[in-house]
């Protein structure tokens, strides 16, 4: 038990740390001189000490977005399957739920984008409405072929089970499920070909767009949400595509876990410097292409069994 | 005459949970309708007759029952008959219901030999003897889902409902629809029971495209009440996948993964009734206050009418299937038994149930885009016209019915597992297995899937652990002490107003353009100019409009056919003597040559001749000359 809430509590902590490393490595591939990898720290701190401005325009829900918009995504780290052997973990919720849960901050965030009645916020919401409808069926047909390969509904139990008995003979499925899984955690996360979190460019953000009226504390709060949700996905592809590592003692398996972070850290960050940003359009060609692979995953474990 | 067993009496509750808070409203409701006695009569003529319906023991009782259901729904309809609009959507509610009548009579005439004024029972006997039993089937899910609105017998619904007062719309679309759906479930268990596998897919495939026509629809609509309308084509179309789904596992001997998509079936079925019931309670208090269905009006109305806007939220929430509300628990049911198709050992379904899985779960995504659309543009944001501004909260009795139906659609959350036995024991009184604690084998706290490895959801503990966060989270920001400033909308310096906000159609716009192909809309752009310039312009109007497309491709098409069939009928009706005389020249000729063509011998060169000679006599002497 103190292992579980340990790990979760390491994983709000490095959380942050993540997008800054993201960054760091971006700016290091463009020669430019990198942040500090504590910088989402320091915006952390300094928006804590800010004054909150409320917009005049908003009703009640701005101000009870925001923690409803962190709150599921808390729930679902207590959900996330075990990073070290031993470690309790919910083992039965399976991914609907999850994936629920997810909807329901996004839910709460479009309604925060709408509240202040800025053009900005329901274009963010817009546009966050329609690539985040295109997700779900992409999402629940993965993680059930996934799943069907684990032998188990519950990711907790999935997780534990492709760790310790990998499916040799579903290599090809499993491949294709991860595809479509890292093209969800781009999509889902808001990172470079789908949304552009650093810019403010009318045209493009969607994720910024949603946020641009509310400050200080709030905006910390859902600037740690977005980093929370990074975190879930960043950790559900180390454990459910990337098994292994279990079966060592605490802190090598936990040493291995940051390490299988960092690589979809890196991987993320190559993919950024060398794609540019797709037009919104463009994003359902990317999804579709999720949802395919799902398929053929599915097919393939069916019809092949491989 | 009249039966109440078990499936009768979880539809009588359903009828009640649906009526008391919806008399509340409807009597709230009720100083602005200007025919009270009509309006009266046909409300309680209405609740009996759905009531009738579910404990009717034979056929005469059922379609009299059905039938008086069909004419004070239409009467009500009819309540406020303003404009064209009104009078159409009522003639069209009665053709489609009328047509599916006449689909319920043949069933009954077919499988009662004549005489329907027998038991349910003795009807079994001789459907069991009929040589085709799909052809029952296809009458009788002709008859009944025509009522429940799936597609493609759904066009009447976008129209109907919105021009019913809104305590009929709540009732129409909460408690009827399912009535319909009771009808499938007492019919098909009881009367046409072994079913072919090919059923369970039909209710199926209906289900999935119904799921995804009527989200995506709704999506387009700016009419609240239509947009709710569409809703309801679409959770149809999602009990029926659960249906279908109980159907399949039933043929093939899975009768635990039957049980459980059934009971997830009656369960959507309770939840959606409180749900669409209390949304439409809610843009009927929306409406009333500000005398207008578009949403492009509204904005704002969270600070004037608080409890419609929180009522509103629950049932968004719980129709947008998120933890943990009831709507979620039931779709996550249906995603279990979609899921157990793993179980299945016929590879085409096998590979046919992903795709099901696939609508479903975009109906999902799809729905949370639209409820969050009807949510923000309508509550959120700043009013968009002066009948915003000036909308109050409405008065207590219509308020009291929408807390009431907010309580019902907690308490399916809350006592899932309460309904969920009683849903079990219904379906073992059908003669189905009991999965009840299979669903609940440690206590309340944990729901299995009945599925081998299946998933688990623990709604309680969920909700339990969401509030908890979310209430440390307050607290804790509470204890911090922020200062905190009200002020102006940054939106990056530009000065906000009512008109710079995101329309609704704005908002779906993506979605829109995304599936352009189905929509097919219509654009009109009215700008006009300032002279000489090109992008400087003093007013612009613009509006789209969406194609039904089903009802285009359908309905109007048919329409069309038939009414270029009758001006050839009048046409040929109305010649003069000269011209008949020469239509029977014609016959004659044309007897005649094929006469020697059949029974002497055939060669192509007079065949060609006699061709030549009937196009030119025809031509010649029965078209004539173009006028």
């Amino acid at each position: 038990m103190i292992l579980y809430l340990s790990t979760i509590i390491l994983l709000v902590v490095i959380s942050p740390l993540l997008l800054s490393f993201i960054t760091q490595i971006k700016m290091f591939i463009t020669f430019k001189k990198p942040i500090s990898i504590f910088q989402g720290y320091r915006n952390f701190s300094k928006l804590m000490s800010k004054e909150t401005i409320i917009s005049e325009e908003t009703s009640a829900v701005t101000r009870v977005a925001p923690f409803l918009i962190l709150s599921p995504l808390l729930t679902v780290l207590f959900l996330l399957p075990p990073i070290v052997k031993g470690a309790y973990y919910v083992s039965f919720v399976d991914a609907f739920t999850i994936t629920g849960l997810i909807s329901l901050s996004t839910f709460f965030l479009m309604l925060l984008g709408l509240d202040s009645a800025s053009s900005f916020g329901g274009m963010g919401s817009s546009r966050e409405a329609f690539i985040s409808a295109l997700v779900e069926p992409a999402m629940i047909l993965t993680v059930f072929s996934v799943s069907m390969m684990a032998g188990n509904l519950g990711i907790g139990q999935a997780g534990v089970n492709l760790a310790s008995s990998f499916p040799q003979k579903h290599m090809a499925s499993f491949l294709f499920s991860a595809i479509s899984f890292f093209i969800l955690l781009i999509a889902e996360n808001g990172r470079i070909p789908v949304d552009n979190p650093q810019t403010h460019l009318e045209v493009t953000m969607i994720h910024e767009a949603m946020i641009l009226d509310i400050t200080g504390v709030y905006l910390a709060i859902v600037e740690m949400a977005s980093s929370i949700k990074f975190i879930i996905f960043a950790s559900l592809f180390a454990s459910l595509f990337m098994p292994f590592g279990l079966q060592f003692s605490v802190p090598i398996a936990l040493m291995i876990f940051i390490a299988k972070l960092l690589i979809i850290c890196i991987a993320i960050a190559l993919l950024e410097v060398s794609t540019a940003k797709l037009r919104l359009f463009k994003v359902p060609n990317l999804l579709g292409i999720s949802i395919v692979f799902a398929f053929l995953s599915l097919i393939t474990f069916y019809v092949l069994g491989a | 005459m009249f039966l109440f067993d078990t499936l009768s009496a979880v539809f009588t509750v359903l009828i009640l949970l649906g009526i008391v808070p919806n008399l509340f409203y409807a009597f709230g409701y009720l100083p602005h309708i200007k025919r009270k006695t009509h309006y009266l009569i046909h409300y309680f003529g209405f609740i009996l007759s759905m009531i009738g319906v579910v404990i009717s023991a034979n056929a005469l009782v059922f379609l009299f029952f059905w039938e008086l259901m069909s004419l004070t729904s239409w009467q009500l309809i009819l309540t406020e008959p303003k404009d064209k609009e009104n009078l159409f959507a009522a003639r069209f509610y009665f053709f489609m219901t009328h047509l599916g009548f006449v689909c319920l009579l043949l069933f009954f005439l077919i499988i009662s030999n004549g005489d329907i004024n027998q038991s349910f029972s003795a009807l079994k006997v001789i459907a069991s003897h009929f040589a085709y039993p799909t052809l029952l089937f296809f009458f009788l899910i002709f008859g009944l889902l025509s009522k429940a609105g799936a597609v493609p017998l759904h066009v009447w619904l976008p129209y109907a409902h919105p021009q019913a007062p809104s305590p009929v719309s709540a009732l129409m679309s909460g408690v009827m629809l399912k009535i319909a759906l009771y009808g499938l479930f007492r019919f098909l268990f009881d009367i046409l029971y072994p079913w072919p596998l090919q059923w369970g897919v039909v209710i199926l495939i209906i289900g999935a495209i119904s799921s995804l026509v009527g989200v995506l629809y709704a999506l387009s609509e700016h009419d609240i009440k239509a947009l709710l309308a569409n809703h309801s084509i679409e959770n149809i179309g999602i009990i029926l996948i659960a249906f279908g789904m109980g159907m399949i596992f039933d043929t093939l001997h899975l009768p635990l993964l039957s049980a459980f998509a059934f009971i997830a079936a009656l369960f959507h079925i309770f939840n959606h009734m409180s749900f669409k019931s209390l949304l439409f309670m809610g843009a009927g208090s929306v409406l009333h206050q500000t005398n207008t269905k578009n949403m492009e009006k509204y904005g704002g109305l969270i600070k004037t009418m608080p409890i419609t806007a929180i009522t509103f939220l629950i049932a968004a929430i719980s129709i947008s299937a998120l933890p943990p509300s009831n709507g979620f628990l039931s779709e996550w049911m249906i995603f279990q038994s979609l899921l157990s198709s793993s179980h299945i050992n016929i590879m085409t379904l096998k590979l046919t149930i992903p795709f099901a899985i696939f609508a479903l779960a975009l109906t999902g995504g799809l729905a949370i885009a639209c409820f969050v659309k009807a949510y923000g543009i309508t509550f959120l944001g700043l009013h968009r016209s002066t009948n915003a501004k000036h909308a109050t909260e409405v008065n207590s009795l219509m308020k009291t019915g929408m807390i009431l139906m907010a309580l019902v659609v907690i308490s399916l959350m809350l006592l899932a597992p309460i309904y969920i036995h009683y849903f079990s024991n219904t379906l073992i009184s059908l003669g189905k297995a009991d999965v009840y604690h299979k669903i609940f084998p440690h206590g309340i706290w944990q729901m299995h899937s009945v599925g081998v490895n299946g998933g688990v959801v623990s709604p309680l503990i969920l909700l339990i652990a969401l509030l908890g966060i979310t209430f440390l989270l307050i607290f804790a920001y509470k204890a911090l002490h922020v200062k905190e400033r009200i002020y102006k909308t940054w939106a990056c310096g530009y000065r906000t107003s009512s008109r710079t906000q995101y329309s609704s159609t704005g908002f779906a716009g993506p979605i829109r353009r995304f599936f352009t192909w189905l929509y097919k809309p219509q654009e009109h752009l009215n700008t006009e100019k300032v002279k000489g310039h090109n992008t400087i312009f003093t007013s612009s109007h613009y509006a789209v409009h969406v194609k039904p497309l089903f009802e285009v491709s359908l309905y109007t098409s048919l329409v069309r056919l038939t009414n270029i069939t009758s001006y050839w009928v009048y046409r040929f009706a109305h010649f003069e003597q000269r011209r008949y005389v020469a239509i029977i020249f014609n016959l004659l000729l044309m007897v005649l040559f094929s006469y020697r063509i059949f029974s002497h011998q055939f060669s192509w060169a007079t065949f060609a001749i006699e061709t030549v000679v009937m196009i030119m006599t025809i031509k010649i002497l029965v078209i004539g000359d173009k006028k």
